[in-house]
């Protein structure tokens, strides 16, 4: 049987139907699900709200990109606005807008899940066939050298100048031309990523994807054949313009940590943990100004981080410390991260070639909860914690020294008010960030938690096997089930974790 | 703004009560204040709006919001001499809405009300944003920015986002900031 993509926005709408397996999302997660599953013979339907953006349709424009590729047209935020909550909303899901980053679940922080929160098919050698197989799928390899562009190099300039340990990172991209907009989507699809491997392996062992199709409510949840409501979305994916029904024996829910707990929340599915324990691992970009033209919008914008003060086994959180990647993005993005508005805005933005900016990722505690009101308005709730803010404080006065190392002009942390930093001797200003409420331009791109994987109900929303709790085969397989962050990068650890997910559920069905 | 509280809850004031509540629900709180409680006579401090063909959410009084406040965000300048009226951002902005939800939209249209009465609510003048000369409109609008209130800086960042993200997508713009333009079209030799 072959599969194929349809969608909705633009075919008839279907008649009711019945499926073995129904996948909600499509990206690492409900991608690598729907094609084992398929291989094995399963019969299998995923739903994705997006749609097939493919080739030429990546136009490398901001505001068409950021439109159709992310949740909420890029506008998705936690609930005062502090953060800006970066969720892929296209077939492939986030690893279409993501920066290849390759960055395995961490030996330390598997131990940490198996024994803390005993979860023991995540004991690094029961893992590591997953793992190993998610690199495989990735097509993984170091970055050559030859493709780190001049903004990362001066990263690691300033690295190795301070004596501060970095690594060049894993990517999953093959014959990439350095176009450089890969959080926009790559025109070329060097990106060796769901929606180019997963995805065509599992049309061909015959699985149908629907796009532009949103899941909205799963019935009967303790029964044989679950019935899922489905509404299908108009071509740019505004609004809804029709509904059907699927019914499925087993429902697996892989719509990011944030959609997934949304559906079950609505569907009222699952027990208190529902929801709760939301990681967004909130990350602030610092900027470093040079006097020469940098140009880091060409090459790869991720491919040089440090590592110096990331800690993959701390006791009672497991991965902890941060840590300082390089990055970039097209204008109008790096834009709104100024904090800046009239004429020094202006300034600012006429110094764009000359930037150089990083990422400060600091790993977080669970501090945060998704709610669902009646009219189906999701909250993010999300409440920064000191420790945190302490930590990204540190992560902006060591990366602006290391700037200044590398021959900055100078250093803006784009938070309000505004820090810029000169000398080595006034990074210490990072220390004065307020992190109040809606002044640090921070950006969530790798959530996790909402339905905890736990050995008991007591202690979380799903068992070891993936299985809702309260639930007949309704599963959740992707970074909903993380106790605590799994990476500094989730794409990898939610392909690795959904092999093996499926690969428990293929010895049951 | 010298120091933000970092607990919004301890801050008094007119709006200190919609400090730790959603930004969106906020404005519509607010706005919506001004359109009740304010009647007929506060609304009529904005004077009449020229008449915009055209618009399929915004109505004339917003565009105008819309327009005066593009006006200081994104000035021309020596260095982008660019002006942001030129592209008719408050258009694209009538185009985004005809997408969202109808409580985005809804919510979205409160919060220009607030912005036009900003001066009023804010720095107790008894005028509009829109009739600000250009000079204090700018001073006044960046308060918003750095302000205290979380509201305030809600709407800023808000207003920021779509805008900037607009403006600085626009070809036009790209030769005073360095950038040559979308790469796949520069590897295939094609200019912007």
């Amino acid at each position: 049987m072959t599969g194929a993509i349809v969608d909705l926005s633009r075919e008839s709408l279907p008649e009711s139907f019945a499926t073995e397996i129904l996948i909600i999302g499509s990206g690492s997660s409900g991608a690598t699900a729907a094609r084992l599953l398929g291989e094995a013979g399963h019969e299998v339907v995923v739903l994705e709200e997006g749609r097939d953006l493919i080739g030429a349709e990546r136009t490398q424009r901001d505001a068409a990109m950021y439109d159709q590729l992310y949740m909420d047209r890029g506008g998705r935020a936690s609930h005062d606005l502090s953060i800006s909550v970066l969720q892929g909303r296209v077939l492939g899901g986030g690893g279409v807008i993501n920066t290849c980053d390759v960055v395995p679940i961490p030996e330390g922080v598997l131990n940490h899940w198996a024994t803390k929160y005993q979860l023991e098919d995540f004991a690094p050698d029961k893992f590591e066939p997953f793992a190993r197989g998610a690199l495989e799928d990735l097509s993984a390899s170091r970055i050559p050298e030859d493709l780190i562009n001049v903004a990362n190099a001066k990263l690691r300039q300033g690295a190795e100048g301070l004596g501060l340990r970095g690594e060049v990172m894993m990517h999953n991209r093959v014959s990439c031309r350095g176009l450089g907009t890969c959080l926009i989507g790559c025109p070329i699809h060097a990106k060796r990523n769901p929606r180019m491997v997963a995805i065509p392996k599992a049309i061909a062992a015959g699985a149908r994807v629907l796009t532009r199709a949103r899941a909205v409510k799963i019935s009967k949840a303790n029964q044989e054949v679950k019935e899922v409501e489905v509404r299908a979305l108009d071509p740019r994916g505004y609004h809804e313009h029709g509904k059907f029904t699927i019914r499925a024996k087993i429902v697996i829910v892989a719509a990011n940590a944030i959609g997934s707990a949304q559906l079950l929340l609505r569907s009222g599915v699952g027990n208190g943990h529902v929801g709760k324990n939301l990681i967004l691992q909130p990350q602030l970009p610092i900027i470093g100004l040079f006097d020469e033209r940098i140009a880091a919008f060409d090459g790869i914008p991720q491919a040089y981080a440090i590592t110096e003060f990331e800690e993959e086994d701390n006791p009672e959180f497991g991965l902890w410390g941060y840590r300082i990647e390089a990055i970039m993005g097209t204008p109008g993005i790096v834009s709104t991260m100024l904090p800046f508005t009239g004429a020094p805005g202006m300034h600012g933005m006429a110094q764009y070639d000359r930037m150089a900016a990083s990422l400060l990722l600091a790993p977080d505690r669970p501090s945060g909860q998704i709610e669902v009101a009646r009219d189906r308005r999701l909250t993010i709730r999300y409440e920064q914690r000191p420790d945190h803010q302490q930590r990204l404080r540190d992560a902006a006065e060591n990366a602006a020294k290391v700037y200044l190392e590398a021959g900055a002009r100078e250093v803006l942390v784009p938070t309000v008010p505004a820090v810029f930093i000169r000398s080595a001797k006034e990074a210490k200003k990072a220390q004065e960030i307020s992190f109040a409420p809606a002044t640090a331009p921070m950006i969530s791109a790798h959530q996790q938690g909402t339905v905890r994987f736990a050995a008991s109900e007591r202690d979380g929303g799903a068992d070891l096997d993936g299985r809702v709790y309260g639930t007949k085969d309704i599963y959740v397989f992707d970074s909903s089930g993380y106790p605590t962050t799994a990476s500094s990068h989730t794409m990898t650890p939610i392909i690795s974790s959904s092999r093996m997910l499926t690969a428990k559920l293929l010895t049951r069905i | 703004m010298a120091d933000i509280p970092t607990d919004d809850r301890a801050r008094e004031g007119l709006f200190g009560f919609l400090s730790r509540r959603r930004f969106l629900k906020a404005s519509l709180v607010a706005g919506g204040a001004i359109l009740g409680v304010g009647g007929g006579g506060l609304l009529a401090l904005r004077g009449r709006a020229p008449s915009v063909d055209g618009l399929r959410v915004l109505d004339d009084h917003e565009y105008q919001t819309l327009e005066s406040l593009v006006q200081v965000m994104l000035p021309a300048t020596d260095e982008i001499p660019i002006d942001a009226a030129s592209m008719d951002l408050p258009r694209a902005f009538d185009a985004f809405l005809t997408g969202e939800p109808e409580h985005n939209v809804r919510d979205l249209r409160k919060a220009l009300v607030l912005v036009e009465f900003g001066p009023l609510v804010f720095d107790k003048k008894i005028t509009t944003f829109s009739r600000l000369p250009v000079d204090e409109r700018t001073e006044h609008w960046n308060s918003w920015g750095t302000s205290d209130r979380l509201l305030q800086r809600q709407v800023s960042i808000a207003m920021r986002k779509f805008f900037n993200l607009v403006y600085f997508d626009h070809e036009r713009v790209w030769p005073y900031i360095g950038y040559p333009g979308p790469s796949l079209k520069r590897q295939r030799g094609v200019t912007p």
